[in-house]
């Protein structure tokens, strides 16, 4: 019986790719070149790890969430500049999500996640231009950590 | 009194269904400090290796300190000092133990001139798969701070042309 922490925070990965999918098809209509093609690349690896994470929940004895019919964009997308933004604001979701993963006590998936955020972090840099020091924690978590 | 007392002692404690050696399982008061746990010595182990990043990002700079190349590891670096300070916040050591361990002597202190692109990419990869190497005995909110720093090496690997 896998515990319910473990399936909680891949169904959580779950809806982040599910979301990144939805929002690279939007991105994707609005690049054009290189930046289609990256966009295409990074669509379908989110689709990859979608199907993954979908069994991964299926062995654990859940039933993988459904992707939504429609998801609210962060902000309006309609041009390059804006498709390039939304397409690193959903790798930083993504990454967010995989660290949930790395929170559970299943060290193969603790591992796993890891190696996921890292795959959304250097998406995430791509399209950025720039890396982060600390790719899927909020300022706010990390400055609850300095607190005294 | 005091030796009548303890010469009591074990009457009393076999009376009470006891043996002596029951009653003291604890740790020994008088064996000096209790080891480190292993959440201390993994982050004591973490801050070593970044602090020796930071040294390396600095000799590479150090070597080449005009140049647009220079720019870039500046950012790099100021974000392995970012690294440092969360790792240190994180670092309790009881009273009277070492705050830092003993500098590793794994790889020889390089020359300015010695430290390439190649090298620090090498550095920032070996990095990320030492964090990730230490998820599995890390407490969650640490390896999450862990897997969160492995991936911004791994991006800096990237940065450097990896």
């Amino acid at each position: 019986m896998a515990s319910t922490g473990a399936v909680a925070a891949l169904q959580a990965a779950l809806a982040a790719e599910n979301a990144a999918i939805f929002g690279y098809g939007v991105a994707g209509a609005h690049l054009t070149g290189s930046s289609q093609a990256a966009a295409e690349q990074d669509w379908t690896a989110h689709n990859q790890a979608r199907d993954a994470l979908a069994a991964m929940i299926s062995a654990r004895g859940a039933v993988p969430a459904a992707a939504q019919a429609y998801y609210q964009l962060p902000f309006r997308v309609h041009d390059a500049p804006s498709a390039i933004r939304l397409a690193a604001y959903l790798e930083d979701g993504v990454t967010r999500a995989y660290l949930g993963l790395v929170a559970v006590s299943d060290q193969r998936l603790r591992r796993f996640g890891a190696m996921a955020m890292q795959d959304a972090a250097q998406r995430a840099a791509s399209w950025r231009g720039s890396t982060q020091a600390f790719p899927g924690l909020t300022p706010l978590v990390l400055l609850a950590l300095l607190a005294p | 009194m005091l030796l009548a007392s303890a010469a009591a002692l074990p009457l009393l404690l076999g009376a009470a269904g006891c043996r002596s050696s029951d009653v003291f399982t604890g740790p020994d008061p008088l064996a000096g400090r209790p080891p480190l746990g292993h959440d201390v010595l993994t982050l004591q182990a973490v801050i070593t290796a970044e602090e020796n990043m930071i040294d390396l990002y600095q000799l590479a700079i150090s070597g080449d300190p005009g140049t647009t190349r220079a720019q870039t590891l500046r950012s790099l670096l100021a974000q392995h000092q970012q690294h440092l300070v969360q790792l240190k916040a994180r670092l309790i050591v009881p009273p009277g133990a070492s705050a830092s361990p003993s500098p590793s002597s794994a790889s020889p202190s390089p020359r300015a001139s010695t430290v390439s692109i190649t090298r620090l990419r090498a550095a920032e990869r070996a990095s990320a798969a030492d964090l990730v190497r230490r998820l599995a005995t890390a407490p969650p909110a640490l390896a999450q701070l862990l897997a969160s720093i492995a991936a911004s090496d791994a991006t800096h690997a990237t940065a450097l042309g990896g």
